[in-house]
């Protein structure tokens, strides 16, 4: 798998989202569960507008200065014995471990969860070499690796789209003869992949932040599974995007800190690590010790209006509170970056033509934005991605020109704009249904629950309240409510 | 030109901003709520919190005394039906009056040993249905245990065993995770720990990935017990 994860088209993707009402059932349960958690473990924190200052302040120096922080990284990485390969597009990246597991003749790698490496394409590229079993050894990836590796649809929870009915028949074909109950589905994982822990030769895992100071990879898990590939095999990868750096432990710190509380609700995940090569006297830990530093688009944000969109520390926030994610799940991008960070980061990596629709999967309301730990400002870079695509790739615009200049028009003459106040509610009213009020209805004046013509793909997925009188409307409120106030303070 | 030079030029060119200014400009944080955040807390408040914490992500928090550690030791091992215990090569025995305890303790335990190499060691983890080990911090923030590894405490020990068991002095509960991260800091900088593993842990292995339900115990141990020992 690469970046894109879909050849179909956009708006049949959104048919197949569309089509699949336990992926949004599940979507939803889990932004509200999200919500809440998120929320309660930010408030406990407290000032957490001066903790977002803090975080944006340290990923915005690191990229400002990121050739020298990554310089100064790879130098201690070499002065703890390990080796340091900046790559430039994912065939290098996946080329040169490809060419590690065979010099070291590999036969069982096991990998922790890595976007970057499902980036590259790197459990592909490894399966080439006969006789080399791997293993996604995270429970998540590793349901996905044995559904015939089925795509993630959440960067934080890749199987947000699958029900324990689901993993139990993924797990029968491996010889699970348990029912669904998830905890006995985990515990078989557990004693599965245990054994391939034990036998394996190579361990791949990617990167949270990269510690410039002192050559310390800092990886955050809830399973363990990403300190078990760090401490068993001699040999370890590490795949990192070139933005993942940190001035010291510190900065790391209190990104940790961050990054869990906006990604699960917790203070911190159960296993934070800062980690390099094994030193003398250790007996665990690996021996061959590799970093792939890689850069696969990332660099076409330096110096542009995107650079922001490389302060990202992956928390997955923005999917959470997106309402277009809520609706089309994360195969409805087509991307394995989804959601509002994928809408701006997959179009700066492999461009308009791949991703093109994705700025446009976008109500702009901002909450993306608004919830980002680290201050990017995701629903301006979707308009920014908007207008380039407007205006440097010469899209036909004359359409938007000619509607924005009507509405102008018609807001820029009073008598218009006065005249339309009064005919919008006489011109609603033959579609208008009136129902009472239900937990599917908060609008007892009446809706319309399908539209003609442009509106039609605002009502195939919500309300549109029917305009309200001329006497009934704001306007007139204000101007009553204005009397009223005149009146009282007479 | 090397790679590496060939890679990071191209990055400068493209940010239209000259390599090797950091030295110049090096990162200031703009507050200092890391360092501020429950730093007045109280030793008696911090142990409260760290209780509450821990509790919170499913860990057994105890207290005791060092006088009484055989005995809660041998209560944790008891309370497992432990058949295969794994401890540490560490001063710290001495330091907890624990020499008698680990020439009597039943099951006689395995060690994590210096010079037995990476396979004993690894068998010796991956056998273990219990492990007992010293953490060197407790944040109370959190209820996080931080380790270092250490040729007589690997990585490993503290993911392999089933049941896993934390000893912690109670002078070593700190408000967060920043007070950790600076001594670490501090020591490697200093060159008074060499280690190329720290490990911070926050309970029991845990997972949501099957349809958001908590999973407690996946990869790592199934249950963590913290052990603080007050007089020490």
């Amino acid at each position: 798998m690469t970046i894109k994860t879909s050849n179909a088209p956009f708006l049949t993707r959104l048919k197949e989202s569309e089509a699949d009402p336990f992926m949004q059932k599940a979507v939803a349960k889990a932004q509200d569960a999200q919500w809440d958690k998120r929320t309660a473990a930010r408030a406990e924190l407290g000032h957490w507008e001066q903790w977002r200052d803090l975080g944006e302040q340290i990923r915005q120096h690191v990229i400002r200065y990121l050739p020298d922080y990554l310089e100064e990284f790879a130098d201690n990485i070499e002065k703890r014995g390990g080796h340091v390969f900046f790559a430039k597009t994912d065939q290098e990246a996946s080329s040169y471990i490809k060419h590690i597991a065979e010099e070291k003749h590999v036969q069982h790698v096991v990998k922790s969860k890595s976007m970057v490496t499902t980036e590259i394409d790197l459990d592909k590229e490894l399966l080439k070499i006969p006789g080399l079993a791997l293993l996604e050894t995270d429970l998540a990836e590793f349901i996905l690796q044995e559904d015939d590796w089925d795509e993630p649809t959440h960067i934080v929870f890749p199987t947000l789209h699958k029900n324990r009915d689901q993993v139990q028949q993924i797990f029968q074909k491996l010889g699970y003869t348990g029912d669904n109950d998830p905890q006995h589905l985990a515990r078989f994982a557990r004693a599965y992949l245990r054994a391939s822990f034990l036998k394996a030769d190579m361990g791949i895992t990617g990167c949270n932040f990269a510690i410039a100071d002192s050559g310390l990879i800092n990886l955050v898990t809830n399973e363990g599974n990403a300190d078990l590939v760090m401490a068993i095999p001699k040999t370890q990868v590490v795949v990192m995007g070139m933005e993942r750096l940190v001035p010291s432990l510190k900065e790391a710190e209190v990104l940790d800190n961050m990054l869990a509380r906006s990604a699960v609700g917790q203070k911190l995940t159960s296993y934070c690590s800062f980690s390099s090569r094994q030193v003398s006297g250790e007996s665990d830990g690996p021996e061959n010790f590799y970093v792939v530093i890689v850069d696969n688009g990332r660099s076409n944000a330096l110096g542009t209006e995107f650079e922001p969109v490389l302060q990202c520390i992956r928390c997955g926030a923005c999917l959470n509170v997106c309402p277009v994610y809520r609706h089309i799940g994360g195969h409805g991008y087509g991307s394995i970056y989804p959601g509002p960070i994928g809408a701006v980061l997959s179009p700066v990596l492999r461009g308009y033509e791949q991703f093109g629709d994705l700025p446009f999967a976008s109500s702009l309301c901002g909450a993306c934005t608004e919830t980002c730990p680290v201050r990017i400002p995701l629903h301006e870079l979707l308009i920014k991605h908007r207008t380039v695509m407007m205006n440097k790739l010469h899209t036909d615009k004359s359409f938007n020109n000619v509607i924005m200049k009507g509405i102008g028009v018609a807001t820029g003459t009073p008598a218009l704009f006065r005249m339309a106040l009064t005919a919008d509610h006489v011109a609603m009213a033959p579609l208008t249904k009136k129902a009472p009020i239900t937990v599917e209805n908060e609008f007892p004046e009446g809706i319309i629950r399908k539209a003609p013509s442009m509106a039609k793909g605002w009502t195939d997925v919500r309300d549109l309240p029917e305009m309200p009188k001329h006497g009934e409307n704001f306007r007139s409120w204000f101007k009553k409510h204005q009397k009223e106030r005149e009146v009282h303070h007479d | 030109m090397t790679e590496r030079e060939d890679f990071l030029n191209a990055l400068a060119e493209k940010a239209g901003r000259p390599r090797h200014q950091l030295q110049a400009h090096p990162f200031k944080p703009m507050n200092d709520l890391p360092e501020t955040t429950l730093a007045d807390q109280t030793p008696q408040a911090l142990a409260a919190l760290a209780k509450q914490n821990s509790e919170a992500v499913h860990v057994t928090y105890q207290t005791t005394t060092t006088a009484a550690l055989p005995h809660a030791l041998d209560a944790f091992l008891q309370a497992k039906a432990a058949t295969a215990l794994l401890l540490p090569t560490s001063a710290q025995f001495a330091r907890y009056q624990l020499e008698n305890w680990r020439a009597s303790v039943s099951p006689k335990p395995q060690y994590w040993l210096p010079d037995a190499g990476r396979e004993a060691n690894l068998k010796a983890a991956s056998e273990a249905d219990a492990a007992i080990g010293f953490a060197d911090f407790l944040l109370a923030e959190s209820g996080t245990i931080t380790v270092a590894t250490t040729p007589g405490q690997g990585r490993a020990f503290h993911f392999l065993p089933t049941h896993y068991l934390a000893i912690i002095p109670a002078s070593r509960i700190v408000a967060r995770s920043r007070q950790a991260a600076t001594w670490y800091d501090q020591e490697i900088k200093a060159g008074r720990l060499t280690t190329s593993n720290i490990n911070f842990i926050t309970g029991p292995s845990n997972s949501g990935d099957i349809e958001m339900v908590l999973i407690v115990g996946v990869h790592g141990p199934l249950d963590m017990t913290y052990l603080v020992v007050e007089d020490q």
